[in-house]
């Protein structure tokens, strides 16, 4: 599974930190998300897509080999 | 949240600091004090209280956690007690082809290796998880 986590940030100009704060996990976490080491639940995937306005299927895309 | 989460991994460590004493402090006394056998066998499950509370604090400081923060946890929990009975088994194994020196394997001296492959544990989640 492919992500834009970091795109989206770019859009907002928030820094890992911010976002994190934003939906109540540490730092370290956003970043094994964005660098696609760990698969968030659907909780969070959906507070990320609150956060950053959007829609989940716009942050998270699923890939061929998935 | 945040504080929440402080002051559940600010309790984790302040029972296990006080464990770790309690447990020192009888394995001490058990060792160099002349105690009678039935106060011996009292004294050596007095640790067992503190580290009740130490683990229920424990458990409580992973519910505060995120769930990357809880996968971590898990996997070296998973490290620990997967190298821990793999020990356990290659020492029984052992024990029926060789004599161990009970100096060197008794359960005194096992304990800190379980902590080991648990710090060992969480080395390698977090490499794969964090990348750190």
């Amino acid at each position: 599974m492919k992500n834009s986590i970091k795109v989206e940030r770019a859009k907002k100009n928030w820094t890992q930190e911010d976002l994190a704060g934003k939906i109540g996990i540490s730092r370290q976490s956003i970043n094994s998300i964005e660098t696609g080491r760990f698969i968030p639940s659907t909780v969070l995937a959906l507070k990320m897509a609150k956060v950053f306005g959007t829609d989940v299927e716009t942050i998270f895309q699923l890939e061929k080999t998935d | 949240m945040e504080p929440i989460k402080k002051q559940a991994d600010r309790k984790t460590l302040i029972y296990s600091v006080l464990w770790a004493f309690v447990y020192m402090g009888c394995l001490i006394v058990l060792k160099k004090a002349e105690l009678s056998k039935s106060a011996g066998i009292l004294l050596s499950f007095v640790p067992t209280v503190f580290f009740v509370l130490f683990i229920y604090h424990y458990i409580r400081s992973i519910s505060t956690m995120d769930e990357v923060e809880r996968r971590i946890q898990l996997e070296a929990t998973v490290w620990g007690f997967s190298l821990g009975l793999l020990l356990l088994m290659t020492l029984g194994l052992l024990d029926l082809v060789v004599v161990l020196k009970k100096e060197d394997w008794s359960f005194i001296n096992l304990i800190p290796m379980f902590f080991l492959f648990y710090v060992i544990g969480i080395f390698i989640s977090r490499r794969k998880y964090n990348g750190a």
